[in-house]
């Protein structure tokens, strides 16, 4: 297998990339500037109708248990909270794309969303724990974390097996077998979209990093918090593909971030518990 | 294979039956799954365990989450629908893991070994033994078990669906 087809080339001839979550973009930008309110958040959540939709089904689902239904957006930011609302606006956005099966991960109909959001549970709960850097940020950093795979999916349909059989046989992670192949992986292409969509750096750093922390200079917690909950939702069997649980967990994550791997145990424990609760809150955007 | 009747065995549950029943463990990462029959009883059941032991300062809303609650909790079940504990035939499945690395505190953090050295032992103090096991490695499973043939199968996303043993 030799190395077709170089990284920029990828991104510029995948015709079905997930395209930018403009508005949920906007809208996480409006949230966390001192001017933002309920009205100036709506006024963004309204550019995109589709969003706006997606916005109102969740308020009115059943996970919030509303006496009455909300009509508005407007209404709606407000019964949500600022906070929510903007983690529910990217959810929102990224969710049709999410739920698509990748195929050369062998990945299901539903199996990235569901990967993507135990790390953006994970992460959220991580940072929240050691208040180490924003939930928020870390939520969202850890939703679009895999998105190079969507691209590089594409790419290496018909190549896994032949790749897993490689790192079978060396006994090394998915990552490395990539760059092995292709001269770059899956992370490579996330932080390349990441930044072509000019989303915050710390988002750009966890897609570039989030299997080798230790490589990021400097050291990012939202990195670490990504990675601590990539592993986690992993070994929870949370969307796995074909690479399965074929990366590599670095303790020195949990040591900045001042936890031990005693920790682990408890976070995992509360970890499915926080999963179990958030996953609720998404069921309506089935409907 | 998993079809509409399936009996699902998600996260810390545990489920029994009394006559035929297919039962199926999806995305087992570290987590193990459990299956018991008494081929006498025509019992069956699986818990699928995430964790090696429950926390000695956290309430346990289910037993079946931890390997030393959920097996005990398992049998009990089982015994409960006429099942005996001499005539029980046993199978797991999972304790997959991600590579680690560091220094030798590693072996810790490595949930998916520990969960079956947890079951294994737990097995063990109770009198019981396994028939076969599928367990280790850096693959996620899909464990079934058809209680009516006894048949247990285990499915990897790449490397697809094999017998792993008849329980009788």
């Amino acid at each position: 297998m030799a190395n077709t087809i170089t990284l920029e080339e990828i991104v510029a001839k995948t015709t079905d990339l997930p395209s930018v979550p403009t508005a949920a973009l906007a809208v996480m930008r409006e949230a966390d500037s001192p001017n933002g309110s309920a009205e100036s958040v709506a006024k963004y959540i309204l550019q995109d109708q589709a969003l706006a939709a997606r916005v109102l089904r969740l308020a009115n689902s059943a996970f919030f248990g509303l006496s009455r239904k909300v009509q508005t957006v407007p209404e709606a930011v407000v019964i949500l909270g600022m906070r929510s609302v903007k983690n529910l606006c990217m959810v929102a956005s990224t969710y049709p794309w999410m739920t698509r099966p990748v195929k050369g991960y062998l990945l299901e109909p539903k199996a990235m969303w569901s990967h993507a959001l135990g790390v953006g549970v994970g992460a959220q709960m991580i940072a929240s724990k050691t208040q180490s850097v924003s939930p928020d940020l870390a939520f969202t950093a850890g939703l679009l974390h895999d998105l190079g795979k969507v691209a590089l999916g594409i790419w290496l349909e018909n190549k896994l097996p032949a790749m897993l059989k490689i790192a079978a046989a060396m006994e090394a992670p998915f990552d490395a077998i990539e760059r092995k192949v292709l001269g770059y992986d899956h992370t490579d292409v996330g932080g390349y979209i990441g930044e072509a969509w000019n989303l915050p750096e710390p988002m750009i750093l966890a897609m570039r990093y989030h299997h080798r922390p230790d490589e990021c200079k400097p050291e990012s917690a939202v990195v670490d918090c990504v990675h601590i909950a990539d592993t986690i939702s992993m070994s929870m069997g949370m969307g796995l593909g074909g690479d399965g649980l074929y990366y590599e967990f670095s303790e020195s994550s949990l040591t900045r971030l001042g936890l031990t791997v005693d920790d682990l145990g408890l976070l995992t424990d509360e970890f499915i518990e926080r999963f179990e609760e958030q996953s609720g809150m998404f069921e309506g955007l089935d409907n | 294979m998993v079809v509409a009747t399936t009996i699902l065995v998600g996260m810390a549950e545990t489920k029994t039956a009394k006559g035929p029943a297919t039962f199926a463990c999806l995305g087992l990462g570290s987590c193990i799954g459990i299956a018991i029959l008494d081929p006498i009883a025509k019992v069956a059941g699986m818990v699928h365990v995430m964790l090696p032991e429950a926390f000695a300062d956290r309430p346990i809303e289910k037993p079946g989450k931890f390997a030393d609650t959920g097996v005990p909790h398992l049998i009990s079940e089982l015994e409960k629908l006429g099942a005996m504990k001499s005539r029980m035939k046993i199978a797991i499945s999972g304790g997959a893991q991600v590579f680690k690395f560091g220094d030798g505190t590693a072996s810790r953090m490595d949930i998916g070994n520990r969960n079956s050295t947890a079951v294994l032992a737990q097995l063990k103090s109770l009198g019981l033994h396994v028939v076969a096991q599928d367990i280790g490695g850096h693959n996620g499973r899909t464990m079934t078990f058809d209680s009516s043939t006894g048949e247990i199968r285990v499915k990897t996303v790449a490397q697809g669906e094999a017998q792993l043993c008849i329980l009788r």
